[in-house]
Parts: C-alpha cells; structure tokens; sequence
C-alpha cells in the first residue's frame, strides 16, 4: 500500500480523532491569525484616532503594549500548536512500535505517518487560516457596527499567508520528531505507555483517601501523564500571561494615564482669565483629545492681564487653597549646542543641533505651582530663575538628551531640569519662572489664574463667590474639571478599544482549553470506560476531568498571572497607579477569564459522561 | 430480608447492534436463570454473543428486547448511576482484554474498586496485599500493567474483579490468550473462588473450565441452543 493511500484509509478509518486533531489545529491557527489581524488593525486604528492628538509620553505608552501583545500572541500560537502536534503524534506512537514489532521498514513507516501529519496539518493549517480571517472580518464589522472605525481589509495581507507557512511548518517539526523519535526507538519501548505517556511514578503505593476521590484520582492522573501536563501547563500559562498582561495592563494603564492628566491639568480647580483667553486655554488643552489647533492668538495684549489684587482677593477667599497665577505667552524655542560632561564615562561631549519649535511658554511661580506633573527629572526651584522644564513632546521635538541641555527663550538660556507630561497644547509646552519670562518679554503681569478649591468647603457657594469677584474684575471662570473628564474619556475610549483584545484572547484561551480536553478525554477514554464498569458513576467521570482541567488551569492561571503583573509592572507602565479598585477590576476580570475557560473546558466532559458505558470502552 | 436464591435471570433477551446502517441481532431470545453459588459457563464459537451477554448481566451493556435480572434488580429499568454502584458492590467482571488502568500500578489497579466503595485505607491495604498473594503476585505490586506478562495482567484483572468481594463474578475468556501453565493458575483460582461459594459467570472455550461448570450455556448466533445442568 502506498503512503499515501494508508495515510488517507487511516484517518478515515480514525475519523473522531481525525476530526479533533484537525479541529484543534484549525482553532490554535485561527485563533492565533485573529489576534494578530486584530491587533494589527487595532494598532493602526488606535494610530489614525490619536493622530495630531495625545502627547508624545502618552503615545509611548499604547505602542510598547500593543507590541508585546503580539508578541505573547504569537508565543501562545507557537506553544499551542506545539502541544496539539505533541498529542497528535503521541497517540500514534503505539501503532508505530507495534507496526515496527511486525516487521515494518521504518523508512515505510516514516513515509505512513508523516504523510498523515502532512494532510491533518495541512487541513488543519488551511480551514484555521480561513476562519482566522472569518473572525477578523465578522469582529471588525461587530465592532464598527458599536461605533469604532476599522478597516474591513486585513492590516497587513501577507500576515495570513505567512502564520499559515509558519504554523504548517511548525506542524511538521514538532510533530514529525515524535514520530522520528518513536520510528527509532526499539519496538518494544516504542509501545510502551512509559515512552508514549512519559509515564511516571511517585514512589510507594498510595492509597487514594475517601474525601476528595475525583480529585485525588485526577492529580494522580496529571502527575502520571507529565509530558502531556507540562506542556499544556506551559502552553496554558502564556496565554494567561497574555490575558493577564492585556487586563492588568489596560485597566492600570487606563488610571495611570488618566491620573498623569488630572495631575497636569488640576482636578477641583478654577481657570480664571479673560474670556478670550479661558476660550484660547480651552482650546490648547483640547488639542489633547479632538486635535483641534489652537488659533493665533495675542497673549500680550494688555486687556487679559490680571490685576494682583484679584489674586490677593481669591488667596484670602474662605474655601480656596490656593491659587496659581501665571503668565501664558507663545514663543520660539531654540535648542542650545553645548558640551556636556558625563560623570561615568569621565568624557565630554557636543550635544544640542540648534533645533527650533514654536512652543506654548508658561510663566509660573515656582513657590506656588498647583499641579503636581509626572516628571522625568525635578520641577523648578524657587531660587532658581534660569531652569526650564519642558513638555513631552516639545522635548522629543528638540532634544536627544533633554536633561543634559539648553533652551533658548528671546535670548535667555535655561537649563532644562525635567519633562513633563502635559496634555496642554499636546506636550509643546515649556514651564519657567513667571519672572524670568516677564524680564525676557516684558509683559508686566499674570494673564492666567489658577484656584484650587478647598474640597471640604461647599463648592457651589465658593464658586458662587468666586465668580461674582472674578465678574466684577472683568474676568472669566472655567472648571478645569471639565477638560480633564474629556481628556480621561478620549483616554478611556482608546483603552476600552484596547480591552477588546484580552477578551478575544480569552475566547481563544477557551478554544484551546477545549481543544485539550476534547484530545485528553479522547487519550483517556478507555480508562474512564474501565472505571465506570469498576462503579464510577458518570458525575465522578465528570468531576475526574472537571478536577483534571481544573487543577491544570489553576497552576498555569498562578503562572501566568504572576509574570503577567511583574510583566505590567516592571516593563509596561511605569511609575503604575494601582488603586483598590483598580485591583478589584483586575481581580473580576481574571476571575472571569477563569470561570470561561473552565467553564468550557466542562462541555466535552459533560457530553463523553453521558455516552454509553460499552461506548467509552471501546477505542474508536 | 428474604435471600434471593436467583441471582441472574434472564427472559427474552434479545440485542440488536446497528452499523453503517446494518442491523445485527447479537443476541436472540435467550432465557436462563443462575444460581447463589452456581458455576455457570457460556459456550459458544466466537461471534456468538458471549461477551455481549456478560456485558448485558454486568449491566456494561442493556438489551434491546427482554428482561434481565441480577440480584432482585431489573436492569433494563435502572439509570447510569445506580447501575455504577450496583456493578461497584455486587459485580466482580474480569475483561477478554484485561482492561487494567494503564497508568496506575497493580496494587493500585487492585485497590482503585474499593477507592470507589469508599473503604477505609487500612482495610484497602490489608484487601489488597491479600489479593496479591491469593493470585502470588505480591512481587509486582509496584508494576504498571504494561511491565507484566499476559497471565499476570489477567491474574491482576481477577484480583481487581475481587477487590469488592462481589457476590457475582463474570470472567470473559480468561484462558484465551495463555499459555496451558499460566491457564492452570487461571483454573486454580476459579477452583478456590467457587469452593468459596461465589456466583460465577464464565465465558469459555477451556475444557479445563468447563469441567468446573454447575451450567453450561451454548451460544450460536446469539441462539441459546442448549442449557445443561
């Protein structure tokens, strides 16, 4: 009989385990081309939403994230794949030592079962490339039909030609050398449980205790089967890695970017200016979220400038702590050439490229600054008039080393003593003291004032007050809150996108969990048959997998949680916010992805309970 | 409680299996009874329905047609689970094809019916160095099935059949694959078990066994076609 022809009468004639192993094949490559599709297209999309908005610190954060959760996709895929080819040839290894006792030549026998894998992998490749681009196009469509706007074409058209030749590949290594390795082993050990299981012992004879049988009986099985254990707990952990990685991330990311905004921006705080600056101010901080570009604008003109008596009079205010009174100008910034020393390597070196970017200036007083920036580096000291710190993205503009260097405002250099993260004007910001910069461009008082408001006083009367005092003086009040809940929403809009990534990695996490059930169930069915004729009652079948599945989710859900959270904490987001309710959102979202893939991890068992004792003892 | 003098009883037994759209009749109104303590053998060429009738008095498998009997209970009648505990405290069944758990030693293939029946662990110790020595194989406690030879897989299977104590013991051509040394030792724990008193079913060729018969039922084409006492 030629290969090809035993190949295709043995699968046939094998046809549940045909089917699975094709099924499970075909769900690892669609899940894994969905996901990569979909960051892909996410990646992109998230792109052409934040474009001309968010500042440069901001961006930096979603694009490390997005790459690290291709990478684990693709980890998952590879190790996935590995695991069902281990279990699709394992179970073959029998037949190739008792084929080899017959006296079979292993160049035939390697030709029989290599073309076997050759069609189970190339069907199974092919119909999961389909259905990978399936789900693509159906999740696209659900998701523009809730409002997103992604593309139907798929990000990249060689990405699913390329995850079919890969995993097709990977089919065939990682399944042909258990065959190879079984084709070369003796007869004799080749069909033993020990060679094909990896059966293994604890010593001693144990009995199994009343309470608690199915349990006891199913890590005794996990324990015996350790090859098939180790892979799927490894296999398991990484994608729990990546829904860890994609819940924990998003949502601490989420309140980490959220917090750096209400602290850049002042949350339960007043603007109080002219009305055309509080609408000019209004709309350098919504360049943030709608990329809107703020207008020319004369800051200097003598009519938005703000008597201190109306500071003095808001300072003495019952139920004000404080107030911020700043001098907002638009003006050149220069990058300053210069020679900086470097403590470690002991050398000198030329730093700065005369670069030039216009810039929003803001005078403040470094004494009584109300927000509290994330910085790289320190704010500005209050006896220092020639320090400057400088936005984000204003400084990924000017400089390559913005710490080490210089700026140049109308002639005055200052020394730049940090970055900070800053929504307003979309990072193209630089902070220096209000009296250096009201010296370098003359203009003799604040046009910006800043009130936080007490909040244990009542604010409604505060603001009552305020507004009455600031309407006398001819000026204008503008709840700062208002912009920051608009700037955490366009935040928020863009990580729930985001979060649809560790729900689809869930569904295909449970795909997979299936998958090995419906194969180790499949690997153990005349066992199950042998102890229900011994008394096991179909729900003590159905607790034995229920525990087995269980027990292997539960090590690789430990495993993959915990690198997930030092992955999030130590790579992904730094200086990370983690509130108790952050926790609690992590911990229900986690618990959720649990409670799904156990739950379909139970579906096979309950069905092979239910079969026909006679059924289950037979392999078929 | 009155004791039940009939152990298994079977009354128009009757078993049709369905493939690739081909009807089988494996089993064609068969009536017998069996005895507490009898000695009963199914005979018959293979193909003849032997195995399907034990497997139909194990309560493994249900008739299609007929009324089968074994302690009082109408088998036909019962669910999955109440069958599970029937077979786990009255019925010792020793399979063709031993049927051991290939990743539990022998002493744990002994012992996992009485894990079932919830004994204690010292009576399950005790049970099971017993049931060692009763078929000498205390020797290969610490084996897995695979390490054993085709006669002591099958005297493991008989031990295992005997963990429970069952008052009925169904053994499925336990001689067929051994050699005539390893079949004597077969013999000789039948011998032992039915001086003991215990129902026994088996389904035979062996002359050996035969001679041990109270009954003997002949199978052909799922006809019984005799019934000697």
């Amino acid at each position: 009989m030629s290969e090809t022809s035993f190949s295709i009468n043995d699968l046939l004639r094998r046809k549940m385990q045909t089917s699975l192993v094709i099924i499970s094949l075909a769900l690892c490559v669609a899940s894994t081309l969905f996901l990569l599709l979909f960051a892909q297209k996410m990646g992109f999309g998230i792109s052409s939403v934040v474009e001309g908005k968010l500042t440069a610190g901001f961006s930096l954060v979603f694009s490390p994230f997005i790459t690290l959760l291709v990478i684990l996709i693709s980890a998952a895929g590879i190790v996935m794949i590995s695991f069902t080819a281990f279990i699709m040839t394992s179970q073959r290894t029998r037949d190739i030592g008792l084929m080899k006792a017959a006296g079979c030549p292993n160049n035939l026998l390697f030709g029989y079962f290599f073309t076997e894998l050759l069609i189970v992998s190339l069907v199974g490749c092919f119909v999961g490339t389909i259905l990978g681009i399936l789900l693509d196009m159906a999740s696209t469509s659900l998701l523009n039909g809730l409002g997103l706007q992604f593309s139907q074409q798929p990000a990249s058209p060689w990405m699913p030609i390329a995850v079919f030749v890969s995993f097709f590949a990977l089919c065939l290594i990682l399944g042909g050398t258990p065959v190879l390795s079984a084709i070369r082993a003796e007869p004799a050990r080749a069909f033993s449980p020990a060679h094909y299981l990896g059966l293994g012992k604890e010593p001693g004879f144990k009995v199994v205790s009343k309470s608690g049988i199915s349990l006891r009986i199913a890590v005794r099985t996990l324990v015996r089967h350790k090859s098939a254990t180790i892979r799927i707990v490894l296999c398991l952990s990484i994608v729990f890695l990546l829904v860890t990685v994609a819940v924990a991330g998003g949502l601490i990311a989420e309140d980490t970017t959220g917090s750096w905004v209400e602290k850049a921006v002042g949350r339960n705080t007043l603007l109080i200016a002219h009305q055309d600056m509080v609408n000019q101010y209004k709309l350098l901080l919504s360049e943030f979220y709608e990329g809107q570009k703020a207008i020319q604008f004369n800051y200097t003109d003598e009519r938005y400038l703000i008597p201190s008596s109306l500071s003095s009079q808001l300072r003495s205010l019952n139920g004000t702590m404080g107030v911020d009174a700043r001098l907002v100008l638009e003006e050149p910034v220069k990058e300053v050439p210069g020679i900086i020393y470097g403590s470690s390597t002991e050398q000198t070196t030329s730093v700065g490229d005369s670069r030039q970017g216009e810039s929003l200036v803001v005078g403040v007083d470094p004494g009584n600054v109300l927000n509290d920036w994330s910085l790289n580096g320190r704010f500005l000291a209050e006896n220092q008039s020639a320090e400057a710190v400088v936005g984000d993205s204003l400084a990924g503009k000017l400089f390559s080393s913005p710490l080490n260097q210089k700026i140049r405002i109308s002639n005055e250099d200052l020394s730049v003593v940090g970055v900070c993260l800053d929504p307003i004007n979309n990072g193209n910001v630089t902070y220096v003291p209000i009296t250096t910069l009201q010296t370098v461009t003359g203009v003799s008082g604040p046009n910006v004032l800043m009130v936080k408001l007490d909040s244990s006083a009542n604010e409604t009367d505060v603001l009552k007050k305020i507004s009455s005092i600031v309407a006398n003086a001819g000026f204008q009040v503008f709840p700062l809150d208002e912009a920051v809940d608009k700037s955490v929403g366009f935040l928020n809009f863009i990580w729930s996108t985001i979060m649809f990534l560790p729900l689809f990695s869930l569904i295909t996490a449970s795909l997979s969990l299936l998958g090995y059930v419906m194969l180790t169930i499949d690997e153990q069915r005349q066992e199950f048959g042998i102890l229900r004729a011994l008394g096991a009652k179909p729900k003590t079948v159905l607790a034995i997998v229920s525990a087995q599945s269980l027990i292997v989710l539960l090590g690789s859900y430990a495993v993959g949680i915990a690198f997930g959270i030092i992955t999030t904490l130590l790579i992904l987001v730094q200086e990370p916010l983690v509130t108790t309710y952050t926790v609690i959102e992590i911990a229900a979202w986690l618990l959720l992805a649990l409670a799904v893939t156990f739950a379909s991890s139970v579906y096979p068992a309950i069905r092979f309970a239910k079969k026909p004792l006679l059924e289950t003892m037979t392999q078929s | 409680m009155k004791e039940i003098m009939t152990v298994v009883s079977a009354s128009s037994l009757g078993k049709i299996y369905e493939a690739n759209g081909v009807k089988v009749e494996v089993l064609k109104d068969i009536d017998f009874d069996v005895k507490r303590g009898e000695f009963t053998i199914i005979d018959g060429p293979s193909g003849s329905g032997k195995t399907t009738l034990l497997n139909i008095v194990g309560s493994i498998d249900k008739p299609t047609s007929g009324k089968i009997i074994v302690f009082g209970e109408d088998l036909r009648a019962r669910d999955e689970d109440f069958l599970a505990s029937f077979r786990c405290n009255n019925i010792g069944f020793v399979f063709q094809s031993y049927n051991l758990v290939s990743t539990l030693t022998v002493a744990e293939n002994i012992a996992f019916p009485m894990e079932w029946a919830r004994k204690n662990e010292d009576h399950i110790r005790g049970r099971v160095d017993e049931l060692l020595g009763l078929v000498d194989l205390q020797h290969r406690a610490e084996h897995f099935p695979f390490q054993l030879s085709g006669g002591e897989q099958q005297r493991v299977a008989f031990a295992r059949a005997l963990a429970n104590d069952p008052p009925l013991l169904l053994v499925d051509e336990p001689t067929g694959n051994l050699d005539v040394k390893t079949s004597s030792k077969i013999i000789q724990i039948l011998s032992t078990l039915k001086e003991d008193g215990k129902t026994i079913i088996v389904a035979t060729h062996d002359e050996h066994i035969s001679e041990l018969a109270q009954q003997r039922l002949c199978l052909e084409d799922g006809m019984l076609m005799s019934e000697n006492e």
